[in-house]
């Protein structure tokens, strides 16, 4: 997966409950000519100033105090803002709730400096960012929900992609082994991250229309 | 977390020690009942002094086994001996008449003080062959068995196995909830520590990789952070004798998880057998030229699929069957029979130059 034709002057807003982190990530993000606008130490601080600035990329903690990082995407999805969940491992029922509230990228706390100033800039011009480990659990609430009535599928050629995915090859080596264009793996993986988001925010509107109507 | 331990403990401790207060309390009751019974029929005795020698034993008796608990088998076995002398002593005592009309004996029911004893100490069978042993004494005592005699026969032996019985669900209640304590403590130790290494030394491991510019203790750092992580985070053993197959799978650096988000649970010996052969498996992987190794959870309705692929130089085709046949199949062989044993399948697919990928499917 290309980093594509590098957009300048992105302007990123970083969230994270530890200082410490925060302040490398930032340094980490400016060093490479990114421009940080604004952090945050909470959620709701975290909504606050994408609400103002209008970040390209929001490079989110999950668990922060107040409002969580799944609360913080599903708020400022709708502004336009892309969000790049930055977690710790082993919270992936948190990463899970984070992509289908609209994320489009999930990066371990220990990838280097390098994989997440590349990460920021494929999030920011709308690729997906796909870890093996992202692809495993889109690939396990695809299979857990499978026999629920009117949750999203995959088709059979996506369902082949995200295994491959899933186990550490790269969107090329995918292209290559399906004989299929690099383009066309991106586009599977992109839609595989579609469906779950359309579906829960389909979920989200009936859940509120119910709730009106009811009330 | 210590403390609810140590209460659990306490609380067991507690129980039995209530149990003999209860004896020796009986033992007391009975001795002033037997003292009173005594004194209101001393003018008719036969012989006065001994009933006074034959109630000072008995009241001396009482001390000593108040004094001695938990009472060893051969004490109770004494205590019973003791009390078949003083149901005896009796005849003796009483007159001929008195014994005939159902005149109170001597020991009254303080008598059946070993049956209570036995019973607390050793449940409800001990608790029933003392009632029975005491309550032959007493029908030797009455000389014959009259229906009195007969009705505080059968109290004792039910005194015996019934006390005994419940002594013994109480003491199973009482474990039972000790385990269930000890459980409880063990979750929110887990918790706590989880909450804590999670704020400091998991973010300090995950920094460490993050800002270092060694490569290798990068790799050590995000190991140890995900195997941290994985002891802090999952339970061996779910209440359901199930156990989360992701809780233990392979940690350390070089292995990278993709799981999904839910745990996956086979019952916990299928598991912990099929994680051994996954470790076996990536192991074989990195031994053999590879220095990544990524595992893939699938958790489907009917099986559980984990696949291993590794960026080595993977096996040339056939290379598997040829070892068959001269007998070399060494780790092949292992991860293939200890999957076989469960149900399940292993294959191996080498693509070349995307390294060798292992399949392992157990049935659910």
């Amino acid at each position: 997966m290309s980093a594509g034709e590098q957009p300048r002057g992105l302007r990123l807003v970083v969230a994270d409950d530890h200082p410490i982190w925060r302040d490398a990530v930032e340094r980490d993000l400016t060093a490479a000519g990114l421009e940080v606008v604004g952090t945050a130490g909470d959620g709701q601080k975290a909504v606050r100033v994408c609400t103002a600035v209008r970040p390209d990329v929001l490079v989110c903690d999950l668990q922060m105090p107040g409002l969580s990082g799944v609360g913080v995407t599903a708020a400022v999805v709708p502004l336009g803002v892309k969000v790049l969940v930055l977690s710790a491992s082993g919270e992936q029922v948190d990463v899970l709730e984070a992509v289908k509230a609209g994320a489009t990228g999930y990066l371990l706390k220990s990838a280097s400096a390098q994989d997440l100033v590349d990460a920021v800039r494929r999030t920011a011009v709308g690729e997906a960012v796909f870890t093996p480990g992202l692809a495993g659990l889109v690939l396990g609430e695809y299979r857990r929900t499978a026999t629920q009535e009117g949750a999203p599928t995959l088709t059979n050629r996506e369902t082949e992609v995200l295994r491959l995915v899933a186990k550490g090859l790269t969107a090329k080596q995918v292209a290559d082994r399906l004989v299929v264009s690099h383009r066309t793996v991106e586009n599977h993986v992109q839609n595989t991250l579609t469906k779950l988001q359309l579906h829960n925010r389909s979920q989200l509107v009936r859940y509120a229309l119910e709730q009106g109507l009811d009330g | 977390m210590t403390r609810p331990i140590r209460s659990a403990a306490r609380a067991d401790l507690r129980l039995d020690a209530a149990l003999w207060r209860a004896v020796s309390l009986f033992r007391c009751a009975a001795l002033l009942y037997a003292v009173v019974a005594v004194l209101a029929s001393f003018r008719n005795y036969r012989d006065r002094d001994f009933a006074l020698l034959v109630l000072s034993a008995m009241a001396a008796w009482t001390v000593v086994m108040v004094l001695q608990t938990p009472p060893s088998k051969v004490l109770l076995t004494v205590d019973v001996l003791v009390t078949l002398a003083a149901q005896q002593s009796s005849l003796l005592i009483l007159t001929r008449h008195q014994i005939d009309t159902g005149h109170p004996t001597i020991t009254v029911c303080w008598a059946a003080a070993p049956v209570a004893a036995w019973a607390v100490r050793s449940g409800w069978v001990a608790g029933g062959v003392a009632g029975v042993v005491v309550a032959a004494g007493a029908v030797v005592e009455r000389q014959g068995a009259s229906q009195a005699t007969i009705n505080s026969a059968v109290l004792l032996v039910l005194l015996g196995t019934v006390v005994g019985y419940l002594v013994t669900l109480s003491r199973r209640a009482e474990s039972a909830y000790a385990e269930a304590v000890r459980l409880q403590a063990e979750t929110a130790e887990r918790d706590r520590l989880a909450r804590e290494v999670h704020d400091g030394v998991l973010q300090t491991l995950a920094l460490v990789a993050r800002r270092s510019p060694d490569p290798e203790l990068v790799q050590l750092a995000t190991g140890q952070e995900q195997a941290l992580r994985r002891l802090v985070g999952a339970a061996a053993v779910l209440p359901t004798g199930e156990s989360d197959l992701r809780g233990l799978l392979p940690a350390r650096p070089g292995v990278e998880v993709a799981a999904p988000a839910e745990p996956v649970t086979l019952p916990a010996k299928v598991a912990q057998e099929l994680a051994a052969a996954v470790a076996a498996t990536v192991d074989n992987a990195l031994l053999h030229g590879g220095t990544t190794a990524w595992l893939l959870v699938e958790d489907e309705p009917d099986q559980v699929t984990v696949s291993i692929r590794d960026d080595g130089p993977g096996i040339p085709a056939g290379r598997l069957e040829e070892a068959a046949r001269g007998g070399r199949l060494g780790v092949a062989s292992s991860i293939r029979g200890r999957v076989e044993d469960l149900g399940g399948t292993v294959t191996w697919v080498s693509t070349p130059g995307q390294g060798t990928e292992v399949e392992i499917r157990v049935r659910r």
